[in-house]
Protein backbone atom coordinates (compact mmCIF):
# COMPACT_ATOMS: atom_id res chain seq x y z
CA UNK A 1 0.00 0.00 0.00
CA UNK A 2 2.77 2.27 0.97
CA UNK A 3 4.30 2.16 -2.64
CA UNK A 4 1.03 3.03 -4.35
CA UNK A 5 0.74 5.79 -1.63
CA UNK A 6 4.34 6.94 -2.76
CA UNK A 7 3.35 6.31 -6.32
CA UNK A 8 0.82 8.52 -6.08
CA UNK A 9 2.67 11.20 -4.04
CA UNK A 10 5.61 11.08 -6.54
CA UNK A 11 3.19 11.85 -9.25
CA UNK A 12 1.80 15.14 -7.61
CA UNK A 13 5.63 16.00 -6.69
CA UNK A 14 6.79 15.32 -9.83
CA UNK A 15 4.40 17.75 -12.11
CA UNK A 16 3.98 19.94 -8.84
CA UNK A 17 7.68 20.85 -9.08
CA UNK A 18 7.69 20.89 -12.92
CA UNK A 19 10.07 18.35 -13.31
CA UNK A 20 11.39 19.21 -17.36
CA UNK A 21 11.62 15.55 -18.24
CA UNK A 22 8.28 14.56 -17.19
CA UNK A 23 6.81 17.21 -18.37
CA UNK A 24 8.34 16.74 -21.99
CA UNK A 25 7.41 12.73 -21.61
CA UNK A 26 3.98 13.90 -21.31
CA UNK A 27 3.86 16.00 -24.63
CA UNK A 28 5.32 13.86 -26.53
CA UNK A 29 2.92 11.12 -25.22
CA UNK A 30 0.25 13.55 -26.11
CA UNK A 31 1.51 14.52 -29.76
CA UNK A 32 2.15 11.10 -30.74
CA UNK A 33 -1.28 9.60 -29.98
CA UNK A 34 -3.36 12.95 -30.98
CA UNK A 35 -1.29 12.53 -34.54
CA UNK A 36 -1.52 9.20 -34.58
CA UNK A 37 -5.43 9.64 -33.59
CA UNK A 38 -6.07 12.51 -36.25
CA UNK A 39 -4.59 10.31 -39.50
CA UNK A 40 -6.42 7.44 -38.40
CA UNK A 41 -9.34 9.47 -38.66
CA UNK A 42 -8.54 10.89 -42.08
CA UNK A 43 -7.76 6.97 -42.99
CA UNK A 44 -10.42 5.57 -40.95
CA UNK A 45 -13.07 7.12 -42.08
CA UNK A 46 -13.53 7.44 -45.64
CA UNK A 47 -12.04 3.65 -45.47
CA UNK A 48 -15.16 2.86 -42.91
CA UNK A 49 -17.77 5.12 -45.37
CA UNK A 50 -16.54 3.42 -48.00
CA UNK A 51 -17.32 -0.23 -46.75
CA UNK A 52 -20.46 1.25 -45.23
CA UNK A 53 -21.87 2.73 -48.51
CA UNK A 54 -19.75 0.90 -51.18
CA UNK A 55 -21.38 -2.14 -53.13
CA UNK A 56 -18.07 -3.94 -54.31
CA UNK A 57 -17.21 -7.41 -54.70
CA UNK A 58 -15.17 -8.58 -51.16
CA UNK A 59 -16.89 -6.04 -49.41
CA UNK A 60 -18.20 -7.80 -46.30
CA UNK A 61 -14.36 -9.33 -46.28
CA UNK A 62 -13.15 -6.44 -45.76
CA UNK A 63 -15.59 -5.59 -43.63
CA UNK A 64 -14.55 -8.41 -41.17
CA UNK A 65 -10.97 -7.90 -41.60
CA UNK A 66 -11.33 -4.57 -40.16
CA UNK A 67 -13.45 -5.97 -37.49
CA UNK A 68 -10.36 -8.43 -37.07
CA UNK A 69 -8.60 -4.79 -37.28
CA UNK A 70 -9.42 -3.92 -34.17
CA UNK A 71 -8.52 -6.24 -32.07
CA UNK A 72 -4.60 -6.67 -33.83
CA UNK A 73 -1.79 -6.70 -31.36
CA UNK A 74 0.31 -3.62 -31.07
CA UNK A 75 3.34 -5.96 -30.79
CA UNK A 76 2.53 -7.18 -34.70
CA UNK A 77 1.93 -4.00 -35.71
CA UNK A 78 5.33 -2.63 -34.34
CA UNK A 79 7.03 -5.48 -35.71
CA UNK A 80 5.68 -4.72 -39.62
CA UNK A 81 6.45 -0.98 -38.93
CA UNK A 82 9.82 -1.89 -37.77
CA UNK A 83 10.50 -4.53 -40.56
CA UNK A 84 9.59 -1.59 -43.11
CA UNK A 85 11.60 0.87 -41.70
CA UNK A 86 14.64 -1.34 -41.14
CA UNK A 87 17.62 -0.07 -42.57
CA UNK A 88 17.62 -2.83 -44.96
CA UNK A 89 14.19 -3.08 -45.32
CA UNK A 90 11.83 -1.29 -48.24
CA UNK A 91 11.84 2.33 -46.40
CA UNK A 92 14.85 1.75 -44.63
CA UNK A 93 16.72 4.95 -46.46
CA UNK A 94 13.77 7.04 -44.64
CA UNK A 95 16.20 6.84 -41.82
CA UNK A 96 12.70 7.05 -39.57
CA UNK A 97 13.21 3.91 -37.07
CA UNK A 98 13.66 4.82 -33.67
CA UNK A 99 11.70 8.15 -34.21
CA UNK A 100 8.53 9.76 -33.05
CA UNK A 101 7.71 9.93 -36.51
CA UNK A 102 8.27 5.64 -36.67
CA UNK A 103 5.99 5.86 -33.28
CA UNK A 104 3.17 8.11 -34.89
CA UNK A 105 3.21 5.38 -38.36
CA UNK A 106 2.70 2.25 -36.16
CA UNK A 107 0.06 4.05 -34.11
CA UNK A 108 -1.88 5.05 -36.82
CA UNK A 109 -1.57 1.33 -37.81
CA UNK A 110 -2.99 0.36 -34.74
CA UNK A 111 -5.84 3.13 -34.70
CA UNK A 112 -6.49 2.92 -38.00
CA UNK A 113 -8.39 -0.13 -38.21
CA UNK A 114 -10.69 0.31 -35.30
CA UNK A 115 -11.64 3.69 -36.28
CA UNK A 116 -12.86 2.33 -40.05
CA UNK A 117 -14.58 -1.21 -38.32
CA UNK A 118 -16.28 1.40 -35.69
CA UNK A 119 -17.02 4.41 -38.58
CA UNK A 120 -18.53 1.63 -41.05
CA UNK A 121 -21.01 0.06 -37.98
CA UNK A 122 -21.75 3.84 -37.22
CA UNK A 123 -22.95 4.41 -40.46
CA UNK A 124 -24.94 1.65 -41.36
CA UNK A 125 -27.19 2.47 -38.35
CA UNK A 126 -27.73 5.54 -40.49
CA UNK A 127 -31.29 5.18 -42.31
CA UNK A 128 -30.07 2.74 -45.42
CA UNK A 129 -32.35 5.63 -47.32
CA UNK A 130 -30.33 8.79 -46.16
CA UNK A 131 -28.50 9.31 -48.15
CA UNK A 132 -30.94 9.08 -50.87
CA UNK A 133 -33.34 11.59 -49.52
CA UNK A 134 -30.48 13.55 -48.79
CA UNK A 135 -29.94 13.24 -52.79
CA UNK A 136 -33.42 13.90 -53.53
CA UNK A 137 -33.47 17.06 -52.03
CA UNK A 138 -31.16 18.25 -53.98
CA UNK A 139 -27.54 17.95 -52.42
CA UNK A 140 -24.60 16.91 -54.28
CA UNK A 141 -22.87 14.00 -53.72
CA UNK A 142 -20.20 15.19 -51.25
CA UNK A 143 -22.78 16.93 -49.42
CA UNK A 144 -24.92 14.22 -48.91
CA UNK A 145 -21.92 11.82 -47.81
CA UNK A 146 -21.10 15.05 -45.15
CA UNK A 147 -25.10 14.90 -44.15
CA UNK A 148 -24.25 11.13 -43.71
CA UNK A 149 -21.05 11.70 -40.89
CA UNK A 150 -23.13 14.98 -39.27
CA UNK A 151 -25.63 12.51 -38.49
CA UNK A 152 -23.69 9.49 -37.09
CA UNK A 153 -21.35 12.10 -35.32
CA UNK A 154 -22.08 10.88 -32.15
CA UNK A 155 -21.10 7.45 -32.71
CA UNK A 156 -18.15 8.92 -34.89
CA UNK A 157 -17.06 10.31 -32.38
CA UNK A 158 -17.25 7.57 -30.12
CA UNK A 159 -14.79 5.89 -32.87
CA UNK A 160 -12.34 8.32 -32.37
CA UNK A 161 -12.09 8.35 -28.58
CA UNK A 162 -11.81 4.40 -28.83
CA UNK A 163 -8.95 5.01 -31.85
CA UNK A 164 -7.23 7.24 -29.21
CA UNK A 165 -7.42 4.72 -26.48
CA UNK A 166 -5.80 2.16 -28.11
CA UNK A 167 -2.79 4.04 -28.98
CA UNK A 168 -2.01 6.45 -26.32
CA UNK A 169 -2.41 3.21 -24.07
CA UNK A 170 -0.38 0.77 -26.00
CA UNK A 171 3.09 -0.06 -25.64
CA UNK A 172 4.74 -3.06 -27.37
CA UNK A 173 4.52 -0.91 -30.87
CA UNK A 174 6.10 2.35 -29.43
CA UNK A 175 8.64 0.13 -27.80
CA UNK A 176 10.12 -1.38 -30.90
CA UNK A 177 10.01 1.64 -33.41
CA UNK A 178 10.64 4.04 -30.78
CA UNK A 179 12.86 2.41 -29.10
CA UNK A 180 12.32 4.10 -25.71
CA UNK A 181 15.16 6.60 -26.37
CA UNK A 182 15.59 9.45 -23.40
CA UNK A 183 14.53 12.42 -24.40
CA UNK A 184 13.69 11.72 -27.77
CA UNK A 185 10.92 8.82 -28.06
CA UNK A 186 10.18 7.66 -24.51
CA UNK A 187 6.92 8.19 -23.97
CA UNK A 188 4.68 7.40 -20.74
CA UNK A 189 3.96 3.67 -21.38
CA UNK A 190 7.69 2.86 -22.56
CA UNK A 191 8.30 5.01 -19.40
CA UNK A 192 6.40 3.77 -16.88
CA UNK A 193 7.86 0.13 -18.29
CA UNK A 194 11.65 1.06 -17.50
CA UNK A 195 10.90 2.50 -14.14
CA UNK A 196 8.99 -0.90 -13.93
CA UNK A 197 11.79 -3.26 -14.54
CA UNK A 198 14.59 -1.16 -12.62
CA UNK A 199 11.95 -1.52 -9.75
CA UNK A 200 11.42 2.42 -9.79
CA UNK A 201 7.90 1.39 -8.62
CA UNK A 202 6.92 5.35 -7.46
CA UNK A 203 7.66 6.69 -10.56
CA UNK A 204 6.17 3.90 -12.84
CA UNK A 205 3.15 4.23 -11.11
CA UNK A 206 3.28 8.19 -11.00
CA UNK A 207 3.68 7.80 -15.15
CA UNK A 208 0.38 5.34 -14.94
CA UNK A 209 -1.70 8.30 -13.31
CA UNK A 210 -0.83 10.59 -15.58
CA UNK A 211 -1.21 8.17 -18.64
CA UNK A 212 -4.81 7.97 -16.72
CA UNK A 213 -5.31 11.46 -16.08
CA UNK A 214 -4.57 12.28 -20.10
CA UNK A 215 -6.53 9.69 -21.53
CA UNK A 216 -9.56 11.25 -19.15
CA UNK A 217 -9.12 14.32 -20.16
CA UNK A 218 -9.18 13.65 -23.80
CA UNK A 219 -12.16 11.39 -23.40
CA UNK A 220 -13.54 13.99 -20.78
CA UNK A 221 -13.57 16.66 -23.32
CA UNK A 222 -14.86 14.74 -26.50
CA UNK A 223 -17.56 13.14 -24.21
CA UNK A 224 -18.99 16.62 -23.23
CA UNK A 225 -18.98 17.14 -26.87
CA UNK A 226 -21.18 14.53 -27.39
CA UNK A 227 -23.36 14.74 -24.86
CA UNK A 228 -23.99 18.54 -25.16
CA UNK A 229 -24.97 16.94 -28.70
CA UNK A 230 -27.15 14.43 -27.71
CA UNK A 231 -28.81 16.93 -25.39
CA UNK A 232 -29.68 19.22 -28.36
CA UNK A 233 -30.98 16.53 -30.87
CA UNK B 1 -41.43 23.85 -65.57
CA UNK B 2 -42.99 20.71 -66.77
CA UNK B 3 -40.82 17.08 -66.34
CA UNK B 4 -41.52 14.32 -68.62
CA UNK B 5 -39.62 11.11 -70.16
CA UNK B 6 -38.65 9.43 -73.12
CA UNK B 7 -37.95 5.88 -73.91
CA UNK B 8 -37.10 5.38 -70.24
CA UNK B 9 -36.18 1.76 -69.31
CA UNK B 10 -34.59 0.81 -65.99
CA UNK B 11 -33.46 -2.38 -65.82
CA UNK B 12 -31.93 -4.97 -63.06
CA UNK B 13 -29.34 -7.63 -64.54
CA UNK B 14 -31.42 -8.97 -67.42
CA UNK B 15 -34.29 -8.10 -66.29
CA UNK B 16 -37.05 -4.98 -67.30
CA UNK B 17 -37.82 -3.32 -64.30
CA UNK B 18 -39.97 -0.32 -65.77
CA UNK B 19 -40.13 0.74 -69.79
CA UNK B 20 -42.17 4.18 -70.31
CA UNK B 21 -42.17 5.37 -74.02
CA UNK B 22 -43.39 8.74 -73.19
CA UNK B 23 -44.81 10.82 -69.61
CA UNK B 24 -45.39 14.67 -69.35
CA UNK B 25 -46.83 16.23 -65.52
CA UNK B 26 -46.91 20.02 -66.65
CA UNK B 27 -46.47 23.26 -64.87
CA UNK B 28 -48.91 23.58 -62.06
CA UNK B 29 -50.53 19.81 -62.57
CA UNK B 30 -50.90 16.42 -60.61
CA UNK B 31 -50.22 12.94 -62.36
CA UNK B 32 -50.72 10.09 -60.14
CA UNK B 33 -49.08 7.00 -60.88
CA UNK B 34 -51.19 4.23 -59.66
CA UNK B 35 -50.01 0.75 -59.63
CA UNK B 36 -50.17 -2.31 -57.71
CA UNK B 37 -47.05 -3.69 -55.40
CA UNK B 38 -43.87 -4.24 -57.44
CA UNK B 39 -45.56 -2.53 -60.54
CA UNK B 40 -42.93 -0.35 -61.06
CA UNK B 41 -44.09 3.22 -59.39
CA UNK B 42 -41.37 4.06 -57.26
CA UNK B 43 -38.38 2.60 -60.00
CA UNK B 44 -40.19 5.20 -62.44
CA UNK B 45 -40.06 8.31 -59.23
CA UNK B 46 -36.43 7.78 -59.01
CA UNK B 47 -35.48 6.89 -62.66
CA UNK B 48 -37.53 10.49 -63.07
CA UNK B 49 -35.04 12.38 -60.43
CA UNK B 50 -31.41 9.86 -61.18
CA UNK B 51 -31.60 8.56 -57.70
CA UNK B 52 -30.41 5.43 -57.49
CA UNK B 53 -27.83 3.39 -59.00
CA UNK B 54 -30.22 1.66 -61.44
CA UNK B 55 -29.35 0.82 -64.45
CA UNK B 56 -31.38 3.15 -66.88
CA UNK B 57 -31.56 4.21 -70.38
CA UNK B 58 -33.64 7.34 -72.36
CA UNK B 59 -34.22 10.36 -71.50
CA UNK B 60 -35.78 12.35 -68.49
CA UNK B 61 -36.95 15.79 -69.59
CA UNK B 62 -37.54 19.23 -68.09
CA UNK B 63 -40.08 21.77 -70.13
CA UNK B 64 -39.26 18.74 -73.98
CA UNK B 65 -35.83 19.00 -73.07
CA UNK B 66 -33.26 16.42 -71.95
CA UNK B 67 -32.39 16.82 -68.67
CA UNK B 68 -28.63 16.13 -66.73
CA UNK B 69 -28.53 15.16 -63.35
CA UNK B 70 -27.94 18.65 -62.17
CA UNK B 71 -31.00 20.04 -63.84
CA UNK B 72 -32.74 17.72 -62.14
CA UNK B 73 -31.21 17.91 -58.45
CA UNK B 74 -31.84 21.60 -59.18
CA UNK B 75 -35.32 21.34 -59.92
CA UNK B 76 -36.85 18.52 -58.11
CA UNK B 77 -37.30 17.40 -54.28
CA UNK B 78 -38.60 14.21 -53.50
CA UNK B 79 -40.92 12.76 -50.43
CA UNK B 80 -40.36 9.31 -49.75
CA UNK B 81 -42.77 6.92 -47.88
CA UNK B 82 -40.69 6.87 -44.88
CA UNK B 83 -39.92 10.37 -43.67
CA UNK B 84 -36.04 10.08 -43.21
CA UNK B 85 -35.37 13.30 -40.71
CA UNK B 86 -32.48 14.35 -39.10
CA UNK B 87 -31.34 14.03 -35.52
CA UNK B 88 -32.01 18.03 -35.47
CA UNK B 89 -35.12 20.25 -34.42
CA UNK B 90 -37.90 20.23 -36.15
CA UNK B 91 -37.39 23.37 -37.82
CA UNK B 92 -33.42 22.70 -39.18
CA UNK B 93 -35.32 19.77 -40.58
CA UNK B 94 -37.43 21.81 -43.08
CA UNK B 95 -34.72 23.99 -43.58
CA UNK B 96 -32.54 21.03 -44.22
CA UNK B 97 -33.01 20.96 -48.03
CA UNK B 98 -32.16 24.29 -48.45
CA UNK B 99 -29.00 23.96 -46.58
CA UNK B 100 -28.19 21.77 -48.62
CA UNK B 101 -28.26 23.76 -51.32
CA UNK B 102 -25.88 26.43 -49.82
CA UNK B 103 -28.25 28.38 -48.62
CA UNK B 104 -27.30 30.17 -44.99
CA UNK B 105 -29.06 28.90 -41.84
CA UNK B 106 -30.61 31.79 -40.99
CA UNK B 107 -32.29 32.79 -43.94
CA UNK B 108 -32.80 28.58 -44.57
CA UNK B 109 -34.59 28.78 -41.04
CA UNK B 110 -36.64 31.74 -42.31
CA UNK B 111 -37.86 30.15 -45.75
CA UNK B 112 -38.40 26.59 -44.20
CA UNK B 113 -40.70 27.94 -40.90
CA UNK B 114 -43.92 29.38 -43.30
CA UNK B 115 -44.20 25.95 -45.10
CA UNK B 116 -44.19 23.74 -41.14
CA UNK B 117 -47.29 26.50 -40.75
CA UNK B 118 -48.73 25.18 -43.80
CA UNK B 119 -48.26 21.83 -43.10
CA UNK B 120 -49.79 22.06 -39.33
CA UNK B 121 -46.28 21.65 -37.75
CA UNK B 122 -44.91 25.28 -37.23
CA UNK B 123 -46.13 24.61 -33.26
CA UNK B 124 -43.55 21.83 -33.37
CA UNK B 125 -40.90 23.56 -34.74
CA UNK B 126 -38.17 23.94 -31.88
CA UNK B 127 -39.00 20.19 -30.75
CA UNK B 128 -36.39 17.03 -31.65
CA UNK B 129 -37.74 15.68 -34.92
CA UNK B 130 -37.41 12.12 -33.02
CA UNK B 131 -39.93 12.86 -30.82
CA UNK B 132 -42.93 13.25 -33.63
CA UNK B 133 -45.50 10.65 -34.51
CA UNK B 134 -45.47 9.45 -37.99
CA UNK B 135 -47.80 11.92 -39.41
CA UNK B 136 -46.13 14.60 -37.84
CA UNK B 137 -42.73 13.35 -39.04
CA UNK B 138 -44.14 12.90 -42.61
CA UNK B 139 -45.57 16.38 -42.17
CA UNK B 140 -42.03 17.79 -41.70
CA UNK B 141 -40.35 15.52 -44.62
CA UNK B 142 -42.94 17.80 -47.30
CA UNK B 143 -42.90 20.65 -45.61
CA UNK B 144 -38.88 19.81 -46.21
CA UNK B 145 -39.30 19.25 -49.45
CA UNK B 146 -41.56 21.91 -50.52
CA UNK B 147 -39.18 24.80 -48.75
CA UNK B 148 -36.25 24.42 -51.54
CA UNK B 149 -39.33 26.00 -53.56
CA UNK B 150 -39.40 22.38 -56.05
CA UNK B 151 -40.74 23.51 -59.66
CA UNK B 152 -40.99 19.54 -59.99
CA UNK B 153 -42.41 17.57 -56.94
CA UNK B 154 -41.96 13.94 -56.39
CA UNK B 155 -43.91 11.95 -53.64
CA UNK B 156 -43.78 8.61 -53.26
CA UNK B 157 -46.39 7.34 -50.98
CA UNK B 158 -45.99 9.74 -48.98
CA UNK B 159 -49.59 8.67 -47.04
CA UNK B 160 -48.50 4.91 -46.24
CA UNK B 161 -48.08 4.19 -42.45
CA UNK B 162 -50.44 7.06 -41.40
CA UNK B 163 -53.95 6.35 -39.47
CA UNK B 164 -57.12 6.93 -41.39
CA UNK B 165 -57.86 10.62 -39.79
CA UNK B 166 -54.18 11.64 -40.35
CA UNK B 167 -53.85 10.72 -44.10
CA UNK B 168 -57.06 12.51 -44.82
CA UNK B 169 -56.09 15.72 -42.75
CA UNK B 170 -52.65 15.34 -44.97
CA UNK B 171 -54.46 15.23 -47.95
CA UNK B 172 -56.97 18.21 -47.56
CA UNK B 173 -53.33 20.23 -46.54
CA UNK B 174 -51.35 18.81 -49.28
CA UNK B 175 -53.88 19.35 -51.70
CA UNK B 176 -53.77 23.05 -50.64
CA UNK B 177 -50.34 24.16 -50.83
CA UNK B 178 -50.25 22.40 -53.89
CA UNK B 179 -52.11 24.43 -55.75
CA UNK B 180 -50.41 27.38 -53.99
CA UNK B 181 -47.10 25.53 -55.34
CA UNK B 182 -47.68 25.86 -58.72
CA UNK B 183 -45.28 22.51 -59.40
CA UNK B 184 -45.41 19.85 -61.70
CA UNK B 185 -45.74 16.91 -59.23
CA UNK B 186 -45.82 13.33 -59.53
CA UNK B 187 -47.52 11.37 -57.22
CA UNK B 188 -47.21 7.75 -56.71
CA UNK B 189 -49.56 5.50 -55.06
CA UNK B 190 -51.68 2.29 -55.18
CA UNK B 191 -54.56 4.15 -53.61
CA UNK B 192 -57.09 5.22 -55.83
CA UNK B 193 -58.99 8.05 -53.69
CA UNK B 194 -55.49 9.65 -53.03
CA UNK B 195 -55.64 9.65 -56.83
CA UNK B 196 -58.71 11.11 -57.27
CA UNK B 197 -58.20 13.45 -54.33
CA UNK B 198 -54.96 15.05 -55.74
CA UNK B 199 -54.30 14.45 -59.17
CA UNK B 200 -55.55 15.92 -62.54
CA UNK B 201 -54.29 13.21 -64.05
CA UNK B 202 -53.87 9.48 -63.40
CA UNK B 203 -51.27 7.15 -65.24
CA UNK B 204 -51.90 3.57 -64.52
CA UNK B 205 -48.49 1.29 -64.17
CA UNK B 206 -49.08 -2.28 -64.43
CA UNK B 207 -45.80 -4.70 -64.81
CA UNK B 208 -43.60 -1.61 -65.52
CA UNK B 209 -45.61 -0.29 -68.63
CA UNK B 210 -47.89 2.33 -68.76
CA UNK B 211 -51.42 0.49 -69.59
CA UNK B 212 -53.48 4.07 -69.04
CA UNK B 213 -53.18 7.82 -68.93
CA UNK B 214 -55.81 10.62 -69.00
CA UNK B 215 -57.80 12.72 -66.91
CA UNK B 216 -58.00 11.45 -62.98
CA UNK B 217 -62.17 10.89 -63.24
CA UNK B 218 -61.91 9.45 -66.27
CA UNK B 219 -59.12 6.47 -66.18
CA UNK B 220 -60.72 5.76 -62.42
CA UNK B 221 -63.93 5.28 -64.60
CA UNK B 222 -63.13 3.25 -67.47
CA UNK B 223 -60.52 0.39 -67.12
CA UNK B 224 -59.11 -0.08 -70.35
CA UNK B 225 -58.09 -3.78 -70.05
CA UNK B 226 -59.09 -6.52 -67.53
CA UNK B 227 -55.33 -5.92 -65.03
CA UNK B 228 -56.95 -2.20 -65.21
CA UNK B 229 -59.75 -3.40 -64.30
CA UNK B 230 -58.61 -5.42 -61.58
CA UNK B 231 -56.33 -1.88 -60.17
CA UNK B 232 -59.52 0.11 -60.05
CA UNK B 233 -61.80 -2.27 -58.12
CA UNK B 234 -63.76 -3.59 -60.61
CA UNK B 235 -62.78 -7.53 -59.67
CA UNK B 236 -66.21 -8.95 -60.37
CA UNK B 237 -65.67 -10.49 -63.93
CA UNK B 238 -68.62 -11.48 -65.83
CA UNK B 239 -66.82 -12.97 -68.68
CA UNK B 240 -68.41 -12.90 -72.29
CA UNK B 241 -69.33 -16.82 -72.41
CA UNK B 242 -71.71 -16.57 -69.70
CA UNK B 243 -73.36 -13.47 -70.42
CA UNK B 244 -73.66 -13.81 -73.89
CA UNK B 245 -72.22 -10.08 -74.65
CA UNK B 246 -69.26 -9.80 -77.33
CA UNK B 247 -66.92 -7.97 -74.37
CA UNK B 248 -66.03 -8.92 -70.31
CA UNK B 249 -68.26 -7.04 -68.37
CA UNK B 250 -66.40 -5.84 -65.07
CA UNK B 251 -68.26 -4.27 -61.94
CA UNK B 252 -66.92 -3.66 -58.75
CA UNK B 253 -68.45 -6.02 -56.29
CA UNK B 254 -70.02 -3.93 -53.93
CA UNK B 255 -72.19 -2.68 -56.93
CA UNK B 256 -73.45 -6.32 -57.65
CA UNK B 257 -76.71 -7.83 -56.24
CA UNK B 258 -76.96 -12.05 -55.36
CA UNK B 259 -80.82 -12.79 -56.16
CA UNK B 260 -82.47 -16.15 -55.94
CA UNK B 261 -82.11 -18.68 -59.34
CA UNK B 262 -85.52 -18.18 -60.00
CA UNK B 263 -85.49 -14.61 -59.44
CA UNK B 264 -87.00 -12.10 -62.39
CA UNK B 265 -84.26 -9.66 -63.16
CA UNK B 266 -84.99 -5.86 -62.60
CA UNK B 267 -84.71 -3.81 -65.92
CA UNK B 268 -81.22 -3.39 -67.49
CA UNK B 269 -79.30 -5.38 -65.39
CA UNK B 270 -76.96 -8.39 -66.36
CA UNK B 271 -76.92 -11.65 -64.49
CA UNK B 272 -75.11 -14.65 -64.61
CA UNK B 273 -75.70 -17.63 -62.54
CA UNK B 274 -73.93 -19.94 -60.20
CA UNK B 275 -73.55 -21.48 -56.47
CA UNK B 276 -72.61 -20.01 -53.36
CA UNK B 277 -69.54 -21.36 -52.35
CA UNK B 278 -69.06 -19.37 -49.07
CA UNK B 279 -70.44 -16.10 -47.33
CA UNK B 280 -67.79 -14.30 -45.06
CA UNK B 281 -69.10 -11.65 -42.87
CA UNK B 282 -66.84 -8.62 -42.63
CA UNK B 283 -68.78 -5.99 -40.28
CA UNK B 284 -71.19 -3.96 -41.84
CA UNK B 285 -70.61 -6.24 -45.41
CA UNK B 286 -70.63 -9.98 -46.17
CA UNK B 287 -68.59 -11.17 -49.11
CA UNK B 288 -70.41 -14.21 -51.27
CA UNK B 289 -68.11 -16.10 -52.98
CA UNK B 290 -70.27 -17.59 -56.04
CA UNK B 291 -68.77 -20.54 -58.39
CA UNK B 292 -69.80 -20.00 -62.42
CA UNK B 293 -69.48 -21.94 -64.84
CA UNK B 294 -66.39 -20.22 -66.01
CA UNK B 295 -64.58 -18.58 -62.95
CA UNK B 296 -65.55 -17.31 -59.36
CA UNK B 297 -66.59 -13.91 -58.87
CA UNK B 298 -67.63 -12.27 -55.67
CA UNK B 299 -70.07 -10.19 -54.28
CA UNK B 300 -70.00 -7.44 -51.23
CA UNK B 301 -73.39 -6.61 -49.74
CA UNK B 302 -74.63 -4.80 -46.59
CA UNK B 303 -78.15 -6.99 -47.07
CA UNK B 304 -78.94 -10.13 -45.19
CA UNK B 305 -77.23 -13.07 -46.85
CA UNK B 306 -79.71 -16.09 -46.44
CA UNK B 307 -77.61 -18.35 -49.50
CA UNK B 308 -76.38 -21.10 -48.11
CA UNK B 309 -72.72 -22.74 -49.81
CA UNK B 310 -74.58 -25.08 -52.42
CA UNK B 311 -77.40 -23.04 -53.36
CA UNK B 312 -77.65 -21.88 -56.92
CA UNK B 313 -78.15 -18.11 -57.56
CA UNK B 314 -78.03 -15.51 -59.42
CA UNK B 315 -75.44 -12.44 -60.05
CA UNK B 316 -76.81 -9.53 -60.92
CA UNK B 317 -75.68 -5.94 -61.66
CA UNK B 318 -77.27 -3.15 -63.17
CA UNK B 319 -75.83 -1.57 -66.59
CA UNK B 320 -74.85 1.56 -65.23
CA UNK B 321 -72.31 -0.22 -62.84
CA UNK B 322 -71.35 -2.57 -65.89
CA UNK B 323 -67.85 -1.53 -67.49
CA UNK B 324 -66.91 -3.07 -71.32
CA UNK B 325 -63.29 -4.36 -71.74
CA UNK B 326 -63.43 -4.54 -75.99
CA UNK B 327 -62.79 -8.12 -76.72
CA UNK B 328 -59.96 -7.26 -79.12
CA UNK B 329 -58.47 -6.29 -75.70
CA UNK B 330 -58.73 -9.63 -74.33
CA UNK B 331 -57.70 -11.35 -77.68
CA UNK B 332 -54.25 -9.34 -77.83
CA UNK B 333 -51.77 -11.21 -76.39
CA UNK B 334 -50.31 -9.64 -73.00
CA UNK B 335 -50.50 -6.07 -71.83
CA UNK B 336 -50.34 -3.38 -74.45
CA UNK B 337 -47.11 -1.91 -74.37
CA UNK B 338 -47.20 1.86 -72.95
CA UNK B 339 -46.31 3.35 -76.51
CA UNK B 340 -49.62 2.09 -77.04
CA UNK B 341 -51.58 3.63 -73.90
CA UNK B 342 -54.53 3.92 -73.76
CA UNK B 343 -55.87 7.61 -73.45
CA UNK B 344 -58.95 9.80 -72.97
CA UNK B 345 -60.08 11.89 -75.37
CA UNK B 346 -59.23 14.83 -73.44
CA UNK B 347 -55.49 14.12 -73.94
Amino acid sequence: MDVLVHGVLDAVRLLATGDEDTWSITALTLRISLTATAIALLLGVPAGAGLALGRFRGRRIMLAAANTGMGLPPVVVGLFVTVLLWRSGPLGELGLLYTPTAMVIAQAGIATPVVAALTAAALQQVDPDFVVQMRALGATRPRALAALLAEARLPLLAAGMAGFGAVVSEVGAAQMVGGNIEGQTRVLTTAAVLATSRGEFSLAIAFGILLLAIAFAVNLAVTIVQQRQTVRR
Amino acid sequence: MSIGCRDLVVSTGNRVLLDVAGLEVGAGTTLAVLGPNGAGKSTLLRALAHLGGMSRTGDVLLDGQPATASQLRAASAAVFQRPVLQRASVLDNAAAGLRLRGTARREARQLARPWLRALGVGHLADQPARTLSGGEAQRVAIARALAVGPRVLLLDEPFTGLDATSRADLIADLRTVLHRLGAAVLLVTHDREEARALADRTALLIGGRLRQVGGTAHVLDAPADPECASLLGYTTRLPPELTGCGELLVARPERCQLLDHAASLPPNTVAIDGTVRRTVPLGGTTRVDVDTAAEPVAVLTTAEVTALPGQAVRVAVDLEHVRRIPAAVLSSSGPPPSRNAATDPMD
